[in-house]
């Protein structure tokens, strides 16, 4: 099977610590991961932040704090626990930025007792060199398993007024995928026009919005708002029907190979052959890992529901 | 066409294409390679009765023998999938030379294309394309190769191949290599008889600059064909720009106005190019038209 990352992280919740309310809540809410917004000054934090973490975590979510990083330093020394899955590196620019947060973690990491390269670095690219540099970026440190897009700050970083009407990012989107994936690792992004312009929208243009960038290549969201955490979800997950599809053309190609045939027609006028199998067992595979990690979080949340 | 398809290859020459790949690749079983092998000289020969270019698609995992079995006189060219790595085109090179020695061919006959078709070969591309002088093109972007390597559905109407088909193409022109470029139409069917998807995605392509078409079944010969090739129409206009343009030439002027067409320089060697692309055309077809004629003549005669 094609070499792919394992990790299932099809909605981060972004939830800012000084939102009491939106933290409180923030677990209720079913996202694969919380990433935690610091407050700008990080004094007398640290049980705070361990506080907001722990409360992060009641509904099986990974949680990530969200690094400025002019305050990294003092933010990792605030926030890093056993408890935390990792750092989001906002505006990542280049490799020695992330070696340089890598080690900054590693330390933390022998401080704290924490397994060696446990944490990960999550970095969020938000810049035109940071798309330029995105090959350099992914490749840095083992600790990056996963990248994100952020069209708001890309908009800055190119002068660009975002409109619904256009899409100025196929190519930097593009970009992060194709050299996300091409290192084994998880591109996020939602795509236009939400990624340049976040906003509330409606249940259903959220899923064909995020159905659309899953279409892209994308396989998670960094979720701006509660109400995307759902379709997210829903959007990045194979469907039952696309699974029973994938079945069927696994049987039919099983059958043709037997034949002596790795072409073999399929219905609708389409053909199959081995990148379509293939295909095949990473969607069924893709879809037991959903199901697995949406097992984790019920089985988290029931025991939040049974301790009150 | 599998070439373990005894069918497909037989027919090939009488369906009108311009070029044939015969595969070794994903549409031959593993069980099969070994046979499939023995199958490639005739099937050169069968293929190119029809006049059309014959290439062969190789396994990256088996270059020695799938090149050693393809490389006969009539191949133009070899296509090899997944390719990844500068050391795979290098070894692919050089047991092409070898048997292109040994068989008595003209050095440097077999071109070789490259084909990014995943996520891998495009991070790879900027060190693939100049791996080998056999190299003028890459293979194509798109498929379910890359839609695999991507991980996403192939027939949804979403363009995920825009990255990389953007990058390839300026990564060839930059290199004075020829890209196969191909527009996006939307595809929710995915069938692979569609004439008329066929058509539009050769008008668009053409439009786009792109000459090259491709298919997986007979019926989208003719439309694809069609759908490349300039119409009456576009070739009246074109010779009507370049006699208005030898006029302004004639009159010393850098540009005018021919109904609603500013002609300058540009223009009219636009012009020219597509008379040129209508003549290779029309060279094509009746390059294709007398070997089909001939080798009905011999069928006959047997």
């Amino acid at each position: 099977m094609l070499p792919v990352s394992t990790l299932v992280r099809r909605s981060v919740l972004v939830a800012s610590i000084t939102d009491e309310e939106a933290l409180a809540g923030c677990w209720r809410h079913n996202a694969d991961a919380i990433a935690l917004e610091l407050p700008i000054s990080m004094r007398d934090t640290r049980a705070a932040v361990a506080q907001a973490i722990t409360t992060a975590r009641r509904g099986g979510a990974e949680v990530f704090v969200r690094l400025d990083k002019s305050r990294a330093f003092a933010q990792m020394n605030a926030s890093v626990s056993p408890e935390l899955a990792g750092v989001l590196l906002p505006h990542a620019e280049s490799a020695a930025e992330v070696q340089s947060i890598e080690a900054m973690l590693a330390e933390r990491e022998r401080e704290e007792g924490i397994p060696e390269g446990q944490l990960e670095i999550l970095p969020v690219i938000g810049t035109a060199r940071g798309i330029w540099n995105v090959r350099q970026i992914v490749n840095a440190s083992v600790r990056v398993r996963c990248t994100a897009i952020d069209e708001v700050s890309l908009c800055r970083s190119l002068g660009i007024v975002a409109s619904d009407d256009f899409d100025p990012f196929s190519f930097s989107r593009g970009r992060v995928i194709v050299e996300t994936l091409a290192a084994i690792k998880l591109p996020l992004g939602i795509g236009h026009p939400l990624g340049a312009r976040p906003r509330e929208v409606a249940e259903d243009e959220l899923i064909r919005i995020a159905d659309r960038a899953r279409n892209s290549g994308f396989k998670g969201a960094l979720c701006v708002a509660p109400s995307w955490v759902e379709p997210c979800n829903r959007a990045f997950t194979p469907t039952d029907e696309q699974v029973s599809y994938y079945r069927d053309v696994r049987t039919a190609f099983a059958e043709g190979v037997k034949r002596g045939t790795a072409a073999v027609p399929f219905p609708g006028g389409r053909m199959i052959d081995v990148p379509v199998d293939e295909r095949a067992k990473l969607v069924i595979d893709w879809w037991e890992r959903c199901r697995q990690r949406d097992a984790e979080k019920a089985a988290a949340l029931s025991a939040q529901w049974q301790m009150h | 066409m599998p070439i373990n398809n005894a069918r497909f290859v037989n027919a090939a020459w009488t369906r009108g294409c311009d070029g044939f790949t015969l595969d070794l690749e994903d549409s031959v079983p593993q069980s099969q390679k070994e046979y499939a092998r023995t199958l490639v000289r005739d099937a050169i020969h069968t293929a190119a009765q029809g006049g059309g270019e014959v290439q062969v698609r190789i396994n990256q995992a088996y270059i020695e023998a799938d090149v050693t079995s393809a490389v006969w006189p009539g191949l133009s060219g070899l296509n090899m999938g997944h390719t990844l790595t500068v050391e795979q085109v290098h070894l692919m090179d050089e047991w092409v030379t070898r048997m292109e020695r040994e068989h008595g061919m003209r050095p440097g006959t077999i071109d070789i294309d490259v084909s990014p078709d995943s996520v891998y070969a495009t991070v790879a591309l900027e060190e693939l394309v100049d791996a080998s002088p056999r190299i003028t093109s890459f293979g194509s972007v798109g498929g379910y190769d890359y839609a695999l390597s991507l991980g996403v559905e192939m027939f949804t109407g979403v363009d995920a191949f825009f990255y990389p088909r953007g990058l390839g193409s300026l990564i060839a022109r930059a290199h004075a290599k020829e890209f196969p470029l191909s527009a996006q139409v939307p595809d929710t069917s995915g069938s692979v008889s569609d004439a008329e998807h066929a058509f539009r995605q050769a008008q668009a392509t053409r439009k786009l600059g792109g000459r090259r078409g491709g298919g997986l079944h007979p019926n989208v010969v003719e439309p694809m064909n069609r759908g490349l090739t300039p119409t009456a129409d576009e070739i009246a206009e074109a010779e009507r720009i370049l006699d208005f343009w030898a006029h302004l030439e004639a009159e010393q002027e850098a540009d005018g106005q021919l109904g609603e067409t500013i002609v300058d320089q540009y223009e009219a060697a636009r012009a020219r190019e597509l008379l040129d692309w209508a003549a290779a055309c029309a060279d094509m077809d009746a390059r294709k038209d007398r070997m089909v004629a001939r080798a009905r003549a011999q069928q006959a005669g047997n």
